[in-house]
């Protein structure tokens, strides 16, 4: 008969070496258990609304009735502004005493103002000195741009003029992201967002300039937010416009300006070339950014067809594409010197 | 006689060990799962143009015009990384072969200007010409540098060879400009080729209301057509009207046939054109009128080619049969 096994055939342990073996196996699930609650990430990311850039995010939006669009033609961006405002209610309307303010640029490239490819520093530092006028406690501008951000913030004039106006600059680090998931949303999902200028902010500025976007077709106040975004977030460029609507309804700004003083009418978003840009000479101050920006797609010789994340941005109530529904203010600023 | 120790293992203890075995390679395969599964949530930082160690050079040149003095290190981009220093006209790069983009900032001695150089390999001179020829300004005037050039505002743009470059001025003085000519010259020194861009397709367009500099070539998405790609297109003014033409090597008879079937049918299905009968010359010709615009497609020999935007039927097929007798004896 074949035996069914060989070899020797160990010892039986003892009770004492049966106990000591008991131990170190237990000793040993002891310490990996302690090692995975130590890290374990009691923290695990949520939605936006957890987050404090949303929870402040209802207090954005301006209180009161009043115009919510103002289009105004000129030339000289401070004094276009300075009319926009006073258009829909003038600025105290929207900045009260004691206001955090956080404004929200494009500082995309570290390109010269007078290429148009970034908000213009005359516009950021406006906005910062009306809101400090007005009483706001602080001033915050920031962006997260597509090169390094110290030499977009320079070289783009928007950091000097800033730092002149009193307002100060958050340059984000690693740290300033927060991961967050847009409830209902498709593409924002346990993504990194801009997270730290938000502390303790109470209201919301969004500025751009009306360009050309080889991938989207227009890049104004809603593209904007895009730079609320970290991460590899190049990818949602293969759906610019799911993304574009999906940021349109995570941020409620207290009011847009679109600034189209000059278009970039192609080559866009970077532009490149002074030949690029158009003098539109129009500048645009609303609470809606939809309309905002469907207005601002008439400069560029479109409609808001032309760009379907409008519509889907407005199907998901983040304002209207009928600007004209709006009844716009329309005036012209008074050019000075 | 067999003792308990040697005893094989029975059935259940088997089974037990082999669930646990399962176990086992059922938890190796949930943590490679997760691992595999990309989290943005871990990529906090802002994109980085950081090239990896070793592949950045220090300088676009190893020595700078005079005047000139770099404001900071090189700056390296590839496919991947290139959107986060272009945003969004990656997609033109990327779609025309990209391969690496160097660039470098430079500021002009005892001035408060710069201008920041743009390197583009692009692989071929064919898909330099794209990225140049697509972004061409209109209000350009040639600069005499490289295989093509042209200077506009405060921009200079060529190609060479398989590199497309652009050098951006912060503003468009004379300074600058010409801080610029002399850069360009040295960066095409700085890097020869065998292979120059000629692009022999740009005679293929008849010249009789050829507007100047107008010859681009589409790497893709050719009239919203993403089956359509490397395509070039000519504008033409005569009198009033405006037309484009268009031409592409497909390499065989075959091949070019089966690219203008496949154009005319996105031209009905996708465009919402219908068909309005056929040219005499070119011979088989399709004629699409897409609500008031008419295109004509044929092909002859190896190339495909037609009429885009015609004002009317009879037009499309006037600028069809004059394109057509245009690539006589070429097309084999």
């Amino acid at each position: 008969m074949k035996p069914e096994t060989s070899g020797p055939d160990p010892a039986p342990p003892s009770r004492r070496e049966f106990l000591r073996r008991a131990v170190q196996a237990g000793a040993g699930v002891a310490v990996t258990a302690a090692l995975g609650a130590w890290l374990l990430d009691r923290r695990p990311p949520g939605t936006i609304g957890r987050i404090a850039a949303v929870d402040a995010r209802r207090s954005f939006g301006p209180k009161g009735a009043g115009p919510t669009l103002s289009i105004i033609t000129g030339r000289a961006r401070r004094q276009m502004l300075r009319r926009g405002l006073a258009a829909v209610g003038g600025i105290e309307r929207f900045i009260a005493r004691g206001d955090r303010v956080l404004i929200k640029v494009n500082a995309a490239f570290a390109s010269p103002a007078a290429l148009a490819a970034t908000t213009h520093p005359d516009v950021a530092a406006e906005l910062v000195t009306l809101c400090l006028a007005a009483g706001a406690a602080s001033v915050i501008v920031t962006d997260n741009p597509i090169n390094d951000p110290e030499s977009c913030f320079e070289l783009t004039g928007i950091g000097p003029a800033v730092r002149a106006a009193g307002g100060r600059l958050f340059v984000p680090r690693a740290d300033s992201f927060h991961p967050g998931t847009v409830e209902g949303s498709r593409l924002i999902r346990d993504w990194p967002v801009l997270h730290s200028p938000f502390a303790g902010v109470t209201k919301l500025i969004g500025t751009a300039p009306v360009k050309h976007h080889h991938r989207a077709g227009a890049s104004m106040t809603l593209k904007n937010w895009y730079g609320l975004l970290g991460g590899r977030r190049n990818q949602f460029h293969q759906d610019i416009d799911g993304i574009v609507s999906e940021l349109a309804r995570m941020v409620t700004p207290t009011f847009v300006v679109l600034d189209g003083a000059q278009s970039m009418m192609s080559n866009g978003p970077t532009g490149g070339s002074l030949a690029d840009l158009k003098e539109t000479r129009t500048l645009v101050v609303s609470t809606d950014p939809v309309a905002a920006d469907a207005y601002g797609a008439t400069l560029l010789g479109k409609t808001h067809r032309d760009l379907p994340y409008l519509a889907a941005a407005a199907a998901l109530g983040a304002g209207t594409v009928d600007f004209e529904s709006l009844r716009p203010v329309r005036a012209a600023a008074e050019e000075e010197g | 006689m067999h003792s308990a120790s040697t005893r094989s293992p029975g059935r259940g203890e088997t089974l037990l060990a082999v669930g646990a075995m399962a176990a086992l390679a059922a938890v190796l395969v949930f943590v490679l799962a997760e691992q595999g599964r990309f989290s943005p949530a871990v990529l906090l930082a802002p994109a980085s143009p950081t090239p990896p160690a070793g592949s950045s050079p220090a300088a676009l040149l190893a020595r700078w015009p005079g005047g000139l003095s770099a404001m900071g290190q090189a700056e390296l981009f590839t496919p991947a990384t290139l959107s986060d220093k272009i945003d969004g006209k990656a997609e033109l790069y990327l779609s025309a072969g990209f391969l690496a983009l160097s660039c470098q900032r430079v500021s002009l001695k005892g001035s408060t200007s710069w201008m920041e150089a743009f390197v583009y390999d692009m692989g071929r001179p064919a898909d330099a010409f794209a990225v140049y020829s697509s972004q061409r300004r209109p209000e350009g005037r040639d600069a005499g540098l490289g295989d093509f050039s042209y200077a506009a505002g405060n921009e200079l743009c060529l190609v060479h060879g398989r590199y497309y470059i652009e050098l951006v001025g912060s503003d468009s003085g004379e300074a600058v400009l010409g801080s610029a000519s002399a850069l360009a010259s040295s960066l095409i020194d700085s890097r020869p080729v065998t292979e120059h861009a000629t692009v022999a397709e740009k005679a293929l367009f008849p010249p009789g209301g050829l507007v100047a500099d107008s010859v681009t070539l589409v790497p893709a998405d050719v009239f919203g057509f993403d089956r359509l790609k490397n395509v070039f297109l000519a504008r033409y003014q005569v009198g009033g009207e405006e037309v484009t033409l268009f031409l592409a090597d497909r390499g065989s008879e075959a091949g070019a046939a089966k690219a203008a079937a496949e154009l005319q049918a996105f031209l009905v299905t996708e465009c919402g054109g219908t068909a309005a009968g056929q040219t005499a010359q070119p011979p088989g010709g399709a004629i699409v009128d897409l609500g008031g615009a008419f295109d004509a497609v044929f092909c002859r020999g190896r190339f495909l080619a037609g009429v885009h935007q015609a004002a009317s039927s009879q037009g499309a097929e006037r600028w069809a049969s004059v394109l057509w007798g245009r690539l006589g004896g070429v097309d084999r």
